[in-house]
């Protein structure tokens, strides 16, 4: 590179020569030192080239070689090629390009490994003609070149990457400025979103978008969105100038030059087609899942009608008069057919939930006792080897809305096993309330026993349908290897999880189970009323049945019983309890006519639930819809007593189950005539 | 009070419930006449429970099994109680515990008919246990 920089090498003459002398005397050497104390590296060659002037800088990057040394040297002995500096041949191309021209002359040098860059500067002083002095100047622009090459690669990249994003087809990738409008667009956008460039940019990104998206704001949430967290993604329906719409995945991304946000980047895949895909193979497996499931389903419906046939006929057979050989060979018979028979219900069961066909009724459950009465069903049959055990939570709920039924079967399904694999030691049940909130517990109940226990290899599979942990075991022990899958699956149906431990005893199993169990609000009265009576009992050192007796005087009760034998009863027990004025109804219809006529209306009203021509349910609702406010007492023979309780979620004051017994009765007698007697505005006769 | 040779087939304080309502612990007048009704009301029941398995009525007979249940609860005739019971949910297509389906009519009145006869052979049983504590063998 040649620059002339227009100087005259011919220096003016002076008019004054004796001052022009003594000027150039401080000039020499003022430029002398100039030159010699330059930072830059600098130097001054005669026309032979030889070293006549040396700087500081030069001397700095030579490195230790003194100034007089190289005073009146060829300018050759500088440029060792060990030195970091631009080699011999290129500063003699400079020098001789210099002198040819007669004109400042500028050469920029990268060393071959590009780690450095000089720029060499000579400047020839001609007089008269002749060549008196080179000055020669090395700049150093490694620094410089870095900086150009790098920008140089920047601008290469920029532009690599517009064309890339412009000429991508299969993704609309376009900025939007801070507000939302469009600012670029690409082949993919216009490809798939069917705008052109000029109809779009400067439009809103939210014509892309659906109407009720729009309502939502969702276009200004995701941008939100998208400042906050550093990136938006979203999947959903776009749609294109057209009005078609298609599956789009959306990644938003907020661009900032420094700390300013210059808008966002757009990025949309048009999913269509894996989403089609996806949804083929999720209908195609969902349709061969419910057609196993109903396969099993109906197979094990078909299976166990003849099956029951042949358990009935060999019933039968067993009862008439076989010799032992026949008997035993019958018995066998019998056995495996009961746990075929067995095995068909789990297959159904499990069919049915895998189908998800299975619903679980909401009613009201005790915990208590559907844990007893699952205990006492198995104390009848135990072997004498095994210590039945039960600890129930007294802080369990007497009553909650769940599905009996199902807790039910898992606590018999765990006892059965528990039993079933334990030959001595003990089995124990035990229930507590784990969690309680404003509106529901979460009942934890555990199943331990000292049997043949789990071995750590079969835990994770136990509850893995068809499972049993030991081969060896299946041959000892009947089942399918259904029962726990069911039970998993019915513990999550109760909102719940179930789970095994080892029984840190030694020796046997433990298996939990949760479930959560609604609050009941209409209990709520039920429950004070009988923290009242109780109250009531401290307070008074008489005894209920004199309580009651004292209670009982002038009161009138209607019975409605449809059993004479029970009615006999119960009259028999109600005068005896001190009642004297007992009218009876022999059905649901009868009962409502008395009492709506009985006036002032009864103080008490038993009402039997099964009844014929009118159910006690919708007696005690028609009593109440001719505004009859007695108590109506529910007695029920039902051997759940949460159906019992849901009686009272029906309309009835109270409910006792049958046999009906007297203290209990005596009890619920004494609640409803004190609330009564708050309640009531008739006077007692 | 406890009655010779019932102990599984009689509930002890359900009974004692009953007993406790006589007047007169020599007499046993009350307890009395409701035992004896409740045979004549078995038998009737059980004959009527014949005649609805031959029409294969299966509501009815479940409801015949609910009856009987009130009044057999009510003296603690235990397993007369659950034989009813027993009846009663097979009668409505339901095993013995009330649990599950059945699955068809036939099997339904083929376990009701075995029930009845158990019911039957079971309150013959307890029948005598009674006659025998109300001193009436003949």
């Amino acid at each position: 590179m040649t620059t002339s920089l227009g100087l005259n090498p011919e220096s003016p003459t002076h008019p004054f020569p004796s001052l022009q002398s003594a000027l150039s005397d401080t000039a020499e050497s003022l430029s002398s030192d100039l030159l010699s104390s330059s930072p830059i590296p600098t130097l001054v060659l005669d026309h032979s080239l030889a070293i006549r002037c040396v700087s500081d800088g030069l001397l700095g990057v030579l490195g230790g070689r003194g100034r007089e040394q190289l005073l009146g040297s060829h300018v050759d002995a500088i440029f060792d090629p060990k030195l970091p500096l631009p080699p011999l041949a290129v500063i003699r191309e400079a020098l001789s390009t210099a002198e040819k021209t007669k004109r400042l002359h500028k050469l920029n040098h990268v060393q071959p490994d590009g780690r450095t860059a000089w720029s060499i500067r000579c400047l020839p002083i001609f007089r008269h003609g002749t060549l008196r002095c080179i000055q020669m100047e090395l700049y150093d622009t490694t620094e410089d070149y870095l900086k150009q090459l790098e920008l140089e690669e920047r601008i290469t990249t920029n532009e690599t990457f517009r064309i890339l994003v412009e000429t991508v087809r299969d993704y609309a990738i376009f900025m939007l400025d801070p507000k939302g409008n469009v600012a670029t667009w690409n082949a993919g956008a216009e490809f798939f979103k069917g705008w052109k460039r000029e109809e779009i940019v400067g439009r809103h990104f939210s014509n892309f978008y659906g109407k009720e998206d729009r309502d939502n704001d969702k276009p200004g949430r995701e941008l939100r969105d998208a400042i906050r967290d550093g990136r938006c993604e979203d999947e959903g329906w776009r749609y294109r100038k057209d009005g078609s719409r298609f599956w789009a995945n959306v990644v938003i991304t907020p661009v900032y030059r420094g700390d300013t946000l210059i808008g966002f980047s757009k990025v949309t895949r048009d999913l269509t087609e894996r989403r089609r895909a996806e949804e083929k193979l999720v209908s195609a497996f969902e349709e061969a899942s419910k057609l196993k499931s109903e396969f099993l389903a109906n197979m094990s419906h078909e299976i166990r009608t003849p099956m029951h046939g042949m358990l009935s006929a060999l019933t039968l057979l067993l009862d008439t008069q076989l010799n032992p050989e026949q008997l035993d060979l019958a018995k066998v018979i019998q056995e495996s057919g009961e746990v075929l028979l067995q095995v068909i219900n789990d297959i159904l069961d499990y069919s049915k939930l895998a189908s998800g066909s299975f619903s679980v009724s909401s009613d009201i459950i005790s915990v208590t006792d559907i844990i007893q009465s699952v205990f006492r069903s198995y104390e009848k049959c135990h072997t004498p080897d095994i210590v039945l055990e039960s600890n129930l939570d007294p802080r369990l709920p007497k009553a909650a809305e769940g599905d009996s039924l199902r807790y039910r079967q898992i606590v018999q399904n765990l006892m059965s096993n528990a039993t079933k694999f334990t030959e001595d030691g003990y089995v124990q049940v035990n229930a507590h309330l784990q969690e309680e909130d404003d509106d529901s517990y979460l009942i934890l109940t555990e199943v331990i026993d000292t049997g043949i226990g789990i071995p750590p290899a079969a835990s994770s599979s136990l509850f893995t349908p068809f499972t049993q942990f030991d081969n060896s075991a299946t041959k000892r022990y009947k089942g399918t290897g259904l029962g726990l899958s069911i039970c998993k699956s019915l513990a999550e149906l109760l909102g719940g999880h179930i789970g095994f431990r080892p029984n840190p005893g030694g020796r046997g199993s433990i298996f939990w189970f949760t479930a959560r169990l609604k609050k009941i609000k209409q209990l709520k009265h039920l429950e004070t009323s009988q923290d009242q009576s109780r109250a009531l009992a401290v307070s008074t050192p008489a005894t209920p049945i004199e309580d009651i007796k004292l209670a009982a005087v002038n009161r009138s009760v209607l019975l409605a019983e449809d059993n004479q034998i029970n009615q006999k009863v119960m009259i028999k027990m109600l005068s005896g309890l001190g009642f004297d004025d007992i009218d009876l109804a022999n059905d649901g219809r009868e009962a409502v006519n008395m009492a709506v006529e009985h006036s002032p209306p009864y103080d008490i009203i038993l009402m039997d639930i099964n009844m014929p021509l009118l159910d006690g349910v919708t007696a005690a609702k028609e009593i109440r819809f001719a505004s009859i406010h007695s108590p109506v007492i529910a007695m029920t023979a039902n051997a759940l007593k949460g159906h019992a309780e849901s009686y009272i979620a029906k309309g009835m004051t109270d409910y006792i189950s049958k046999p009906v017994d007297r203290k209990h009765l005596v009890k619920i007698l004494l609640n409803c005539l004190n609330q009564g007697g708050l309640q009531s505005s008739h006077e007692p006769r | 009070m406890s009655i010779p040779g019932a102990s599984d087939s009689i509930d002890a304080a359900t009974f004692e419930q009953i007993l406790e309502m006589d007047d007169d612990e020599d007499e046993r007048e009350f307890s009395k006449s409701i035992v004896y009704d409740f045979f004549t009301q078995a038998q009737s029941t059980f004959d009527k429970m014949d005649d609805k398995i031959k029409n294969k009525d299966l509501k009815t007979l479940s409801e015949l099994g609910h009856f009987l249940k009130g009044s057999s609860a009510t003296l603690g005739l235990t397993k007369v109680k659950d034989s009813c019971e027993k009846i009663q949910h097979y009668g409505q297509m339901k095993d013995e515990t009330g649990t599950r389906d059945l699955s068809s009519d036939s099997e339904a009145l083929e376990k009701v008919m075995r029930t009845v006869e158990q019911a039957k052979r079971e309150f013959e049983d307890v029948e005598k246990v009674l006659k025998k504590f109300y001193h009436d063998e003949a």
